[in-house]
């Protein structure tokens, strides 16, 4: 049996953010990581509903930082264009992410928290996709042979008696997005 | 009286000659000596082994739950972890700590058979007198009770066993080694960066890595093997040591009590002599929960690690476009401490080595402010011509800097854990400071473009480096060990491993803690000849 990993066949459903918040993702992640040299954009790779489900996951800092940033970049969108951010157009864009840019090392994102949203949202939106079974297909149609694979360690003789902490917050499946 | 009924009876009244808690480089360093010398060791390890061949396979990222992101709220503060590795670190929620938030710490543990030794980054650098009689060169803290000359021979035997590569290089704060000579060649990016080096009277030199055997460096492949060929060695491993405790006529340690890390069940063994090597701070929080060995009131003060996080990256404009070639790109070097050796900054003292390495892979996008085809643009252009230089700083020594038992929160297990009271002063951020205004200053006068800098450190903890609290010293009233890593209390106590750094220097501390096991560990082995331990 050869296993696959279920991204091949089918999508994630997106359920801890907003509808709102899910359209600004998925504009989000279009404009910063369109598809380019014949690699699949951020939402062919489903990126926009995988961070869904990994926020939606996450501590409350993190979920926080994700939820504040996307409705600020709705409000400046409609404040400055008249649109929300998912009808924005790529000019108009840019004119709301590139004054927020930074350069930045590993461990020290920008601590000002609307500059940290937009870095760390661009950081995360190009490693959700790059680390996508779509961009692996990419690889392997461009030739790349050295597949890109690391060393996974499994659990060494876990704990038998290892109470699994709650998750930092609990997925709601009935909420459904278009 | 059967027989099983003698043999249980045997077995509950067998002393161990020597206890070793812990089976990382100085455990190990430990067992290697003490069995050779014809002396029975048992050793006891919290963790399991680990066998890579069976514990690990090759995976895409795409094939991971997170998609190699770390799992969300798993292991905060080990900032090197992410989804593949992710099991081989301790578990932040299995053996806590607690620190105030406004003085955030990261502990970075690893109790599988081998300790830390099986990750380690292999940078192997001797301290120099700068570090050992530091107190003397600049009036603050304290000398170390042994000089770089009490340790030479160790060094030596330690960086044969562990294949040290290095070039000698004759600077007083970078002492040269026992060496498997360093030759190649230096690429063209880093001949600039020398050159801008010595026009500003920087020293750009070679590294100095362990070789190791067969890709590993480790305890369980240079140190351990030799032990168990002995006969003399026993080990267990997933055992948690919960105390120790002492006998109340004569004070000397007795009996050591641990849990089965996997049943739960608790067991005990007696002991002639311990031997303390479970790392920097579980050492010291053994020894605090079991309330021994702290006549002078210093332990768990003197906390230190290194400084690490500031540094820069930069691109070689010639490399280019698709121009880089091997020549040109490429290598590696370290910049010694060069400040207040001959000279006496204005706002720090003590000093900071740099790491300096050039690649040929890819750049990292987040040196890009830009997106989209913008960004690839920039990332197909500028790949291969990566520069880049990082801090290694180190640390004051000050008692207020410490560890204590939280008696309020307990492991999974049941002990207690430790508090960690710590944080950075001006010193080292001045240090860092200059760390990146140096890098800067030379990459530029080498012709090269900085892309981004980082001036500020990772948390104290980030190394991995942690060192002190069990300090040495001639002076029982101020320090736990003296200069043999003896308990200045406890003449059957010994703690080999980095517990008992005075000054932390800015040279990873591997082989020191190395050579001062090894030769803590044949002065125990001759106390024992002469029946004083």
């Amino acid at each position: 049996m050869t296993p696959l990993v279920p991204d091949v066949v089918a999508q994630t459903n997106a359920h801890f953010f907003t509808d709102q918040q899910m359209t600004t993702l998925r504009r989000l992640s279009e404009i910063l990581l369109p598809p380019l040299n014949g690699y699949p954009g951020a939402t062919t790779a489903g990126t926009p509903e995988f961070l869904d489900f990994l926020i939606g996951v996450s501590p409350l800092d993190r979920q926080q930082m994700y939820q504040s940033g996307l409705d600020r970049l709705n409000t400046e969108a409609k404040q400055h264009f008249g649109v929300t951010f998912a009808e924005i157009q790529p000019t108009q864009a840019d004119q709301l992410l590139r004054p927020w840019l930074k350069t930045w090392m590993a461990d020290h994102p920008p601590t000002e928290p609307y500059a940290h949203f937009i870095n760390i949202a661009h950081s995360d939106i190009r490693t959700a996709t790059i680390n996508s079974q779509a961009w692996s297909e990419a690889d392997n149609a461009a030739g790349q042979h050295e597949p890109d694979v690391g060393l996974f360690w499994f659990p060494i003789e876990p704990d038998i008696y290892r109470e699994n902490p709650a998750p930092a917050c609990r997925p709601t499946p009935q909420k459904r997005h278009s | 009286m059967t027989q099983v009924q003698r043999v249980q009876n045997h077995m509950a009244e067998e002393t161990v000659d020597v206890l070793i808690i812990g089976s990382g480089h100085s455990g190990g360093m430990a067992a290697k000596v003490l069995t050779e010398k014809g002396i029975s060791c048992l050793m006891l390890n919290a963790g399991p082994i680990a066998d890579a061949r069976k514990d690990t396979e090759l995976k895409p990222a795409y094939a991971l739950p997170f998609r190699g992101f770390k799992q969300p709220g798993q292991l905060p503060h080990v900032f090197q972890s992410n989804e593949f590795n992710a099991n081989t670190w301790v578990d932040e929620q299995e053996v806590p700590y607690t620190y105030d938030p406004q003085k955030p710490y990261n502990w970075v543990r690893v109790r599988l058979f081998g300790g830390r030794s099986l990750f380690w980054s292999r940078q192997s650098f001797r301290l120099s007198d700068y570090e050992f009689k530091g107190k003397s060169h600049d009036g603050f803290g304290d000398d170390w009770p042994i000089s770089l000359a009490d340790l030479d021979p160790y060094y030596s035997r330690v960086e044969a066993i562990f294949r040290v590569r290095g070039r000698a290089e004759g600077l007083p704060q970078y002492p040269d080694g026992n060496f498997v000579p360093d030759d190649s060649p230096w690429t063209g990016c880093m001949q600039r960066f020398i050159a801008a080096g010595k026009q500003a009277g920087v020293p750009v030199c070679k590294a100095r890595s362990s070789m190791g055997v067969d890709g590993l460096a480790s305890s369980v492949n240079l140190l351990l093997p030799d032990a168990f060929a002995t006969g003399k060695l026993k080990a267990i491993p997933n055992v948690v040591v919960r105390e120790l405790s002492a006998d109340k006529n004569t004070g000397l340690v007795n009996e050591v009590h641990f849990v089965d890390r996997l049943s739960r069940r608790e067991m005990s063994v007696r002991a002639r002599v311990v031997v303390l090597a479970a790392g920097t701070l579980e050492s010291t929080r053994l020894l605090l929960n079991s309330k021994l060995a702290n006549y002078s009131g210093v332990m768990g003060h003197y906390l230190i690690d290194q400084v690490y996080g500031p540094g820069i990256v930069c691109s070689v404009p010639e490399a280019r476009d698709g121009k880089a070639t091997p020549e040109l790109m490429g290598g590696n070097a370290l910049v010694p401490r060069f400040r207040n050796i001959n000279t006496k900054e204005k706002n720090f003292i003590r000093g900071y080595a740099l790491n300096v390495s050039s690649s040929t892979r890819p750049m990292d996008p987040r040196n890009f402010a830009a997106y989209g085809e913008d960004l690839q643009k920039k990332l197909d252009s500028y790949s291969g011509s990566g520069f880049s230089t990082s801090i290694m700083a180190e640390v004051l020594a000050h008692y207020e800097h410490q560890v204590s038992i939280d008696k309020s929160v307990v492991d999974a297990w049941g002990i207690p854990v430790l508090h960690i009271d710590t944080k950075y002063t001006d010193n080292e951020f001045n240090m860092a400071r200059d760390a990146v205004d140096t890098s800067v200053a030379l990459a530029e006068a080498a012709g090269f473009e900085v892309l981004s800098k980082n001036y500020e450190p990772n948390p104290p903890g980030y190394s991995i480096h942690e060192l002190g609290t069990c300090r040495m010293g001639d002076n029982p009233k101020t320090s736990v060990l003296n200069k043999w890593s003896q308990s200045h209390d406890i003449k059957n106590l010994f703690v080999v491993d980095g517990s008992s750094f005075v000054s932390s220097g800015w040279q990873n501390p591997t082989m020191t803690i190395v050579a001062l096991a090894m030769r803590a560990s044949e002065y125990l082995a001759e106390q024992m000849r002469q029946r004083s331990v």
